[in-house]
């Protein structure tokens, strides 16, 4: 079978798998055995994709822009369009980098729940292997409708997540998540809808081309597809003021829960926008750009005040999720290659940074069965381990030279000073404000005598929980001293939508060349835009 | 004006009742395209004869399968092997094309699975005793719903619509110890003889205006633009009464009460079969409107999906959320219609096919749904459908919950259901035919309903179980077993390998 079908469907072959199992918990005669065997065999199930998901990274070729390890299997034919449907999944150099992402940080997080999930395993299984199955086919579907399914369908299984084993208020925010994700998927539907029965295919290559046609789009008809496309994957991202169901859907997740969300599924929303809303409608991106790069300058700022005022660890960490976010879409709506590798990078940089404080935050709960700033004080004194891997994430996060986050925020910062410096400028006083909170945090929590009795009791770091983390550990640094590593495999990618966003520049520019709907947009940004790095520029990397 | 009636062409069997012509019109091709009424007919009087001894009222349940089996069969050959001149039979009056093979073999299923529902439903009941009259009723009324399909006439439709619903005002009312029944029989038929008047008030306006009662005389004298105003009220009129049927805001206030009220394999029945018989017979009355109307009835619609998913949201009984529900997806199946209306009324088979398929998938589900709620008030007695009832069924019995909550995503539309699909070619007519606000709208009023699909779904998986586990064993007997595992096979089969019959409405066109 092909590979990139058995890395996408593995996850699920293996909830499947799960289910024949007998049930576990405080209900089924063997609870604990059974209960063991799922985490086994979701471990097991998941290390697998990992090894699969790794093995892809490290066999791409980034200098291609190219679909590579392409699968194809006929599904069914829409009516009106004749569109046919295809089980298509290909990777390039902007998604590669994700999948590989999700299958690695998935094992992890089946490793971390030993300590909080321990009622309803098998079902928590289940769930997560649907998930891991629904992401991984989000990044790799070349197929609109096909992903599409993936998009939506990874809904449910976080939904349940969140639900069942969530904190206090767990059902006010798992609907909050659930209702407001699918009003943006929805406003995509038809879109795609749209788009399908206009071009009829669903074939994301063909679409990309099609949509690059003179006239194809309309004359309004490109920016509403874009407005609706952006506004599923703004919502996602959470791009602010759609930002409101993060804290909550994170404060209450599990700790799993939470990882998977900030590590993989926000990116979901990123790589949309850079997939579609950049990939696909290039014109209506240059139009829209200085739109997207202010509520992303915006929300870097806007997200670390509201980091600073929080007290409970995960709402501040949630929030610093929005202003990391907002690094990522100022760096894909510069348009520029800085701004674009920046972008990227953030995408997975974010998800280790995050994901680790996520798991830090969850194995202190477990200790402490308290996450708020002042219930503690001098947790180093008695968990050393911990505090120096909680120092190792939060200067990660901030973005220290060494570590991951220096190069993505560095790259980001620089494409958007080519093209709107005041945004960049908004941009940098986050970088100081994200240190602000993230150290302020860090000396209310770790330093300064123990003031709460039961802090005595914190453990410190069990083999386990170590094994766990430092594989995220071990990219954290790889990544900042080598970032290349993960640059070059996009390389081929990025320089191809560079060259398509130079020639809707071009287009855009003279409107006599074609009609395109960039052209005819109120505001159209990209006449305003200085011509950072130009056509000639952009095809010679 | 009898004279006149009888000798219409196209008119039913000659009334007069000249056994000659009634032989001349059973052509073998007639036959054929009648197959599935006739074969639940002549289960209905086999059924009548046996529950007149004990013993023989043994093989009902054997008696009952056979028929819906043989009109399973002949509806299937109707789309395998379509008859010649798109099956239309008896002058014209009757189209057994294999539009109608896919409607009927669409109504059977529900009857069929509404039956399985009931086996065990009514064991506790005043009404058990009575099975036999409940299954008979219950078997004739696919037959009227394939007749409202079929018919090209206005008073085959209206024979059609007698045979479904006086059979319902009975079923609806079985439960005759409950209260709730009676009421349910009671309004249903007070407003149904009412919503039949005004069919039939239309029907005559009609035929006054332009003295045919055959729908495509009508079609084509209504579609040459020199319509009568006493047409035009005699088509709004007969919309009037399918709007009724199918539920349709201003005309759907009957519905909560009904269905609430009625035993719950019959609302089942109600929701799957009845509304989409209409609806059948929806998309021949649209060529009567002007295409000006698709705005207003786009809007109707619009009204209808919301008032049924705003009064869902604040409902406290499952069953009557459910009813709201359906409410909501009459509206949108009538955005199909809209559509309809909105483009060149002949190229309407592309969206009957998408009508056929969102039914078809509401069918497998509403009465997935529907069932497994009469499973558990059968096992849990009353009130077990209310919602604070449904708590923690997840730990309680995962199979009856998880089988709901597949059921509960399907009617949202989520993908990997046949819902998901439903929803998509719906919503795919209004953007062929350029009615993007009212498909906007019509997703977003979607995303309400997942608020109230997601509060039982929270109920049964989130919420710790307040009544005890049942033993072990207790989970299902063989009826709802086998009926809820149709319906759920249905549902992932539409949602997952659509092929099929993508191809085959595609093949309607």
């Amino acid at each position: 079978m092909d590979s990139l079908a058995l890395l996408t469907f593995l996850p699920l072959a293996g909830a499947l798998a799960l289910l024949a199992l007998p049930a576990g918990g405080e209900h089924g005669p063997h609870g604990r055995r059974s209960d063991s065997a799922a985490r086994a065999l979701a471990l097991a199930v998941t290390g697998l994709t990992a090894f699969l998901g790794a093995r892809l990274f490290v066999g791409f070729d980034g200098s291609s822009a190219a679909l590579q390890r392409t699968f194809e299997r006929d599904w069914f034919t829409l009516p009106w369009s004749h569109a046919p449907v295809r089980l298509a999944l290909g990777v390039d150099g902007l998604s590669v980098t994700m999948a590989a992402l999700t299958a690695v940080l998935t094992p992890l997080v089946v490793l971390s729940t030993w300590g909080h999930v321990d009622r309803r395993v098998k079902e928590f299984m289940v769930w997560l292997l649907v998930m891991e199955t629904g992401m991984l086919g989000t990044f790799l579907a070349t197929d609109l409708v096909l992903f599409y399914f993936f998009w939506e369908a990874s809904l449910v299984p976080l939904y349940f997540i969140v639900g069942i084993w969530g904190g206090e208020c767990r059902l006010y925010a798992t609907l909050k998540f659930f209702l407001y994700t699918l009003a943006g998927s929805l406003l995509m539907l038809v879109a795609v809808i749209w788009l399908v029965q206009a071009a009829r295919t669903s074939s994301i290559p063909e679409l990309t081309e099609w949509a690059s046609r003179p006239g194809a789009l309309g004359a309004r008809g490109g920016a509403w597809l874009f407005l609706a496309f952006a506004a599923a994957f703004a919502i996602k991202v959470p791009l602010i003021p759609f930002h409101t169901w993060l804290p909550d859907a994170h404060t209450e997740a599990p700790t799993s829960g939470s990882v998977i969300l900030a590590g993989v599924l926000l990116k979901m929303g990123t790589y949309g926008l850079l997939r579609f809303c950049i990939g696909m409608f290039p014109a209506q991106a240059l139009a829209f750009a200085p739109w997207f790069m202010a509520l992303g300058a915006v929300g870097i700022a806007y997200g670390a005040f509201l980091a600073m005022a929080q007290n409970d660890l995960k709402r501040l960490i949630a929030c610093s999720s929005v202003s990391h976010l907002g690094y990522v879409v100022l760096g894909l709506f510069a348009l520029n290659q800085p701004g674009l590798r920046g972008g990227l990078l953030q995408m997975v940089n974010h998800g280790l940074s995050t994901g680790l404080l996520f798991l830090l935050v969850g194995m202190l709960y477990e200790r402490r069965h308290s996450r708020m700033l002042d219930q503690f004080g001098g947790v180093a004194l008695v968990a050393p381990a911990f505090a120096a891997w909680w120092v190792f994430a939060v200067l990660s996060s901030a973005g220290l030279p060494g570590l991951n986050g220096f190069v993505g925020e560095y790259l980001v910062l620089l494409g958007a000073w080519k093209v709107a410096p005041p945004w960049a400028a908004v941009a940098a006083s986050g970088v100081i404000l994200g240190a602000v909170y993230l150290l302020s945090a860090t000396r209310r929590m770790l330093f300064g005598p123990v003031v709460h009795a039961e802090t005595r009791h914190v453990g410190d770091l069990r083999p386990r929980e170590l094994a766990l983390m430092l594989p995220i550990g071990a990219l954290i640094v790889w990544f900042g001293v080598q970032p290349g590593a993960l640059l070059d495999k996009s390389a081929g990618s990025i320089a191809a939508l560079e060259a398509r966003i130079a020639r809707a520049r071009v287009a855009a520019a003279d409107p006599s060349i074609e009609d395109g709907a960039g052209a005819e947009l109120p505001g159209a940004g990209a006449a305003e835009l200085p011509a950072a790095i130009g056509p000639q520029e952009a095809v010679a990397r | 004006m009898i004279a006149n009636l009888t000798s219409i062409p196209g008119g039913p069997v000659d009334p007069g009742g000249d056994l000659g012509s009634l032989a001349r019109a059973l052509t073998p091709e007639a036959l054929a395209a009648l197959g599935a009424p006739l074969a639940l007919a002549a289960g209905v009087v086999l059924l009548l004869a046996c529950e007149l001894w004990p013993v023989t009222a043994r093989v009902r349940p054997a008696l009952v399968g056979a028929a819906l089996a043989a009109a399973a069969w002949c509806s299937w050959r109707l789309v395998a092997e379509p008859l010649p001149r798109g099956g239309l039979v008896f002058e014209g009056t009757f189209a057994a094309g294999p539009a109608l093979g896919l409607w009927s073999l669409a109504f059977v299923a529900a009857a069929a699975l509404a039956w399985a529902f009931s086996a065990g439903y009514y064991r506790r009941d005043a009404s058990a005793p009575f099975k036999g009259e409940h299954d008979l009723l219950l078997l004739s009324t696919p037959v009227g719903m394939i007749l409202m399909a079929g018919a090209r006439d206005l008073l085959v439709f209206f024979v059609g619509l007698e045979l479904l619903s006086i059979p319902l005002y009975a079923l609806a009312a079985f439960r005759r110890a409950r209260a709730t029944s009676v009421e349910a029989g009671l309004k249903y038929f007070l407003l149904g003889a009412f919503a039949s008047a005004l069919y039939l008030y239309g029907a005559a306006l009609l035929y006054a205006s332009s003295g045919t009662l055959a729908m495509a005389e009508l079609a084509a004298r209504f579609g040459a633009g020199s319509a009568p105003a006493l047409g035009q009220a005699g088509a709004a009129l007969v919309a009037a009464a399918l709007f009724f049927k199918i539920s349709v805001f201003p005309f759907h206030v009957w519905v909560p009460d009904v269905y609430q009220g009625s035993p719950t394999p019959v609302t089942a029945l109600m929701s799957a079969g009845t509304k989409a018989a209409a609806f059948a017979f929806l998309l021949r009355t649209c060529a009567l409107l002007p295409a000006s109307a698709a705005w207003s009835v786009a809007v109707l619609a619009l009204i209808t999906m919301a008032v049924g998913n705003l009064a869902a949201l604040v409902q406290e009984d499952a069953k009557r959320m459910l009813a709201y529900s359906s409410i909501a997806h009459a509206g949108n199946v009538v955005l199909a219609a809209a559509a309809l209306l909105a483009g060149d009324p002949r190229s309407s088979a592309a969206i009957e096919g998408a009508a056929i398929y969102y039914l078809a998938a509401y069918a497998f589900t509403a009465c997935g749904a529907f069932g497994i709620l009469a499973w558990l008030e059968a096992a849990d007695g009353e009130g077990a459908t209310r919602i604070e009832a449904l708590d923690g069924l997840a730990q309680r019995r995962p199979w009856s919950a998880a089988l709901l909550a597949l059921f509960l995503l399907s009617l949202g539309g989520m993908p990997l259901t046949g819902g998901f699909l439903g929803k998509w070619l719906v919503f795919g007519a209004l953007v062929e035919r350029d009615m993007m606000p009212a498909a906007v709208v019509g997703v977003l009023l979607s995303v309400v309903a997942f608020a109230y699909y997601l509060r039982l779904i929270v109920a049964m998986t989130m919420k710790p179980a307040r009544a005890a586990a049942p033993r072990p064993g207790d989970e299902w007997e063989l009826g709802p077993l086998v009926a809820g595992a149709v319906c759920a096979a249905g549902v992932l089969l539409l949602g997952v390998v659509p092929g099929w019959l993508m191809e085959t409405i595609e093949r309607l066109g």
